[in-house]
């Protein structure tokens, strides 16, 4: 190690400062290793900037609009209900400002991290170019989370669309809204937009909304938005074409089985996924990849021995939490003999829509793909007293179980499903039975009564 | 200005007008009419700076690459040529 620190300018380099390369930094500099992190955009990254932070602090402003637009139902008066659009915009800055992400360089340089702004590109295994300038370091952490991806539908790149790096900022509500795609991004901004008061239309090119989650939990999500909020939800829809009119204004054609159909709308939102961000030279530092992710194995590895990679660049799931999760792996293992391994069969999932969904471990899907034999129970959350007392019935609780009753899966559609999920989480982390949490006492009235009657029926 | 790092180390200056001769040798190496060879050329160089754009040093198996994915969108054969081509130099 002795002559490596003579050989290279730094024991670590980090490209990319979001969840995948912040943790790892921590750890290295915690290390007294001598770490510089590479990045082009702003410090945090994905999350904080442009996700899961002001999509949420979005959410959080419509469900407010909605509870004052309600409140007279529970004798609660309130003359007007308005929306002053760029003030909702100024309270989702004001929650991804308070984040810390301003303020993340000095963080970083205060923990002993060299900070280098720019886009980093290997030349070799052990060298990366930024700008004008050349860093070496003995090993490297690959970070870069995703880039956009934008379907190749006719005329699109010559419309002006918007991603959810353009929705976040928007300081006008469009009067109506195609969203192309119906994953957690474009559906959790088809319920921003629709609770504000936009029309929103939504295509999806699966039979269902949110494609990786179970059927029931995308159907259930449809029937919401179309009687909620008035949501043209399509599904089972390709776009075929988008042409912008002279009024700014742009048409959107799409079709659906033989039929192609049409619609003119304000705004274009395209969410139709997002791919590992792998144009960094990868092949010039021997590093295996495919256009979805670079390939690592459960340490964190990849193909070149002293380069790791972490987060959404290196999958399975392009969550926060995830790549949290494989940074703080990828920082112990890239200095340590003795390797953890990561592991993930009980990854939390989340779309933060209304209601909540949430779900963890094995879909119904997958099971049967793998001719996996198990069982199945849900409940409805109108059985709740909480459902009563919050007037809240739409959603349900399922858990899925191998024939002996260990729990394998779970989904809910809940208002509070993104916290009920941890439960089964922990079930499924350390192999329980559904008779466990069956036989445990949950306090009324809680939504997570919803999980113990749902357990309860797996016989 | 972009650089190129060869492969030998030294680094030379981005030129435009090499991957443009080598793209166009290749198309006209299988028949393709001057005119057309002239066209997949220019594309597929403003395909690559396109691509490269926010890269100031890149090596030239990165351009290779490169100018392989998007060649061979326009003439798979001429492609199988400038691959193999550079492969032998």
């Amino acid at each position: 190690m002795g002559r490596q620190k003579n050989k290279y300018d730094f024991d670590l380099i980090i490209l990319g400062s979001g969840a995948g390369g912040g943790v790892a930094a921590h750890v290295a500099a915690g290390l007294g290793k001598k770490v510089a992190m590479i990045e082009p955009e702003e410090i945090g990254g994905e999350c904080p900037n442009w996700g899961c932070v002001p999509t949420k602090a979005l959410l959080h402003a419509a469900e407010i609009y909605e509870i004052a637009k309600d409140a007279k139902q529970y004798g609660i008066k309130i003359p007007t209900v308005d929306v002053d659009y760029s003030r909702v915009k100024k309270w989702k800055d004001l929650a991804v400002h308070r984040t810390g992400t301003s303020e993340g360089k000095e963080i970083y340089e205060n923990l002993g991290v060299k900070m280098i702004k720019g886009r980093g590109h290997f030349l070799n295994p052990h060298e990366v170019s930024v700008g004008t300038k050349r860093y070496t370091a003995a090993k490297f952490l690959v970070a870069t989370g995703t880039v956009n991806f934008i379907p190749p539908v006719e005329g699109l790149d010559k419309c002006k669309y918007i991603t959810y790096r353009e929705a976040i900022n928007l300081t006008k509500l469009p009067k109506s809204v195609f969203v192309i795609g119906g994953g957690a991004i474009g559906c959790e901004f088809a319920n921003i937009f629709a609770a504000f008061g936009s029309k929103v239309h939504i295509a999806e090119i699966v039979e269902h909304l949110l494609p990786k989650e179970d059927e029931e939990n995308g159907n259930l999500l449809a029937s919401v938005f179309e009687d909620t909020y008035d949501i043209n939800v399509l599904t089972s829809t390709k776009v075929a074409k988008v042409e912008e009119l002279k009024n700014g204004n742009k048409k959107v054609f799409f079709k659906r089985g033989y039929k192609i159909e049409s619609v003119i709308v304000e705004q274009i939102l395209v969410a139709a996924g997002k791919r590992a961000n792998v144009d960094i030279g990868l092949e010039n530092a021997g590093v295996e990849f495919t256009p979805r992710n670079i390939i690592v194995d459960k340490t964190m590895q990849t193909s070149a021995k002293h380069i790791y990679a972490s987060g959404d660049v290196a999958g399975p799931y392009m969550f926060t939490h995830m790549a949290s999760y494989q940074s703080k792996i990828a920082g112990h293992n890239l200095f340590h003999r003795e390797k953890i391994q990561a592991n993930y069969k009980s990854i939390p999932r989340c779309t933060f829509v209304k209601p909540e969904m949430a779900s963890v471990g094995a879909t119904e899907e997958e099971l049967k793909r793998g001719k996996i034999a198990y069982n199945t129970a849900s409940t409805p959350i109108n059985v709740i007293g909480r459902a009563n007392t919050e007037n809240a019935h739409t959603g349900f609780v399922k858990v899925i179980t191998s024939k002996t009753g260990v729990i394998l899966g779970a989904s809910i559609a809940a208002p509070r499903a993104g916290e009920m999920i941890h439960e089964l989480a922990l079930a499924i982390q350390y192999s329980m039975k559904a008779e466990q949490i069956a036989a445990t006492i949950h306090a009324f009235p809680t939504w997570s009564e919803a999980v113990r009657l749902a357990c309860s029926k797996i016989h | 200005m972009k650089h190129i790092v060869k492969r030998a180390g030294h680094t030379e200056k981005y030129d435009e007008r090499k991957l443009y001769a080598s793209v166009y040798a290749s198309c006209l190496a299988v028949k393709v009419p001057i005119g057309e060879a002239e066209l997949v050329a220019d594309k597929v160089v403003k395909e690559v700076e396109d691509c490269l754009k926010d890269k100031y040093e890149l090596t030239s198996g990165d351009i290779f690459r490169r100018c392989y994915q998007h060649f061979q969108v326009y003439n798979p054969d001429a492609a199988y040529m400038y691959k193999h081509h550079f492969t032998l130099h």
